[in-house]
């Protein structure tokens, strides 16, 4: 894949992240009259003034370039919202909360193309950016807790670029541990006592940030 | 078997190896620099580099193996006392790759442990720094780490600021330099003035 670092790791840059997060629906309201689009993966309109309607986020930004359109913002990028996830978030500090998988995808691209359809767009901003720290700041007090005995992670509400980017760190981390764990390594250490038992890896660790 | 196209595997096979010979060896003087004639005595404490160690071992069982000095009670001590400023790279920069290596073909079995106390309690020094660090100026523990250590500190440094470039913006289609450029639109040379 393109802007790939390192075939054995499948990173996505996050531009290609971002890509994906253009095929999420948002709501228009165009203001111009247009007949039905029949794309590959779905058809969208037609379009009739001030009548909402829904379609991809890559639609509507194209549209929105042009000036046929306004976009909504979704719910939850009201600052109400964002500031009842942000004190949920402060206050949990080990669960994630609800948000859209593609949310900082999402609002970075309405921050560049559609800031005039925002309400206290500077205010909405900077909540999504602290959410984001909040969060990023459980996951690596999360991964402090990592160790020989984990073998996988459960991960619950976690965004798609927040994993895109602690995903190298954690495959790599993951890799280093399991090879210094492997019973080739540890159960020679204690042969003398139990050769002859399989050793027992434990049930599977999950984290629950 | 070392990976045939990891070099970090290959350069690890590199590293010497302090080794006892168990048989007279004809024609390899050239191994030991103490050696009088062209043949290593007996007994004789050679390093050789581990590949080399490892072939003597498996076929002929004419050497044994002494763990490696970033494996002696000096080097766990340290580790035990503050493990992240402990200097492995000095010691041996493919420390764990190495390790993973040796134990199965020493006595001491206790080198696994150690490697997986070691990198446990070193992780989370790399962890605490990776993500945040700034790209310009890099933490002056990282000549610290082994290879495997500064690996993973990278692959997260990177992530992070391909993720703050990303967040800053800027064009992601460039623009051909050709495309800006007004056509020039020739006028008929004519008769200007009324």
């Amino acid at each position: 894949m393109a802007g790939q670092s390192d075939p054995h790791l499948s990173i996505f840059s996050p531009s290609e992240v971002e890509f994906v997060a253009e095929d999420e629906i948002v709501d228009i309201v165009p203001n111009i009259r247009m007949d039905a689009l029949n794309m590959i993966c779905g058809d969208f309109g037609p379009f009739f003034p001030q009548i909402p309607t829904k379609v991809p986020l890559w639609l509507a930004v194209a549209l929105k370039k042009r000036g046929k359109c306004t976009i909504r913002t979704p719910d939850w990028m009201t600052l109400d919202r964002l500031t009842q996830v942000l004190e949920a978030e402060r206050e949990s500090p080990r669960e994630f909360q609800p948000l859209p998988f593609h949310y900082i995808e999402i609002s970075k691209l309405l921050f560049d193309h559609a800031r005039d359809d925002i309400s206290d767009a500077y205010l909405v901003r900077s909540l999504i950016e602290d959410i984001r720290d909040v969060r990023f700041h459980k996951v690596e007090t999360g991964l402090e807790t990592i160790s020989g005995r984990t073998h996988a992670v459960k991960l619950k509400n976690l965004s798609a670029m927040e994993v895109n980017i602690v995903r190298p760190f954690m495959v790599r981390t993951l890799q280093a541990f399991y090879k210094h764990d492997s019973p080739q390594m540890i159960q020679q250490a204690d042969n003398a006592g139990s050769r002859s038992t399989p050793v027992d890896r434990g049930p599977r660790v999950s984290l629950h940030f | 078997m070392p990976g045939y196209y990891d070099i970090d595997d290959i350069l690890m096979e590199d590293e010497p190896i302090s080794v006892v010979f168990q048989v007279t060896a004809n024609g390899v003087g050239l191994l030991d620099p103490g050696a009088e004639s062209n043949s290593v005595e007996k007994g004789a404490k050679v390093d050789l580099p581990f590949w080399l160690a490892h072939g003597l071992l498996s076929h002929e069982q004419a050497v044994s193996i002494n763990p490696p000095p970033c494996f002696t009670q000096k080097t766990r001590k340290e580790i035990q006392a503050d493990a992240a400023c402990v200097d492995l790279r000095v010691r041996c920069p493919y420390f764990y790759e190495l390790g993973c290596k040796i134990v199965p073909l020493v006595s001491d079995k206790s080198i696994g442990l150690f490697l997986r106390y070691a990198f446990t309690s070193r992780y989370k020094e790399v962890l605490s720094k990776s993500h945040s660090s700034s790209t310009m100026s890099v933490p002056k523990f990282v000549p610290l780490l082994t290879k495997e250590e500064t690996r993973v500190f990278e692959s997260a440094r990177e992530s992070m600021a391909a993720f703050k470039k990303w967040r800053a913006g800027g064009v992601r289609l460039q623009k051909a330099s050709i495309l800006g450029r007004k056509r020039k639109t020739m006028l008929p040379d004519g008769p200007s003035t009324p």
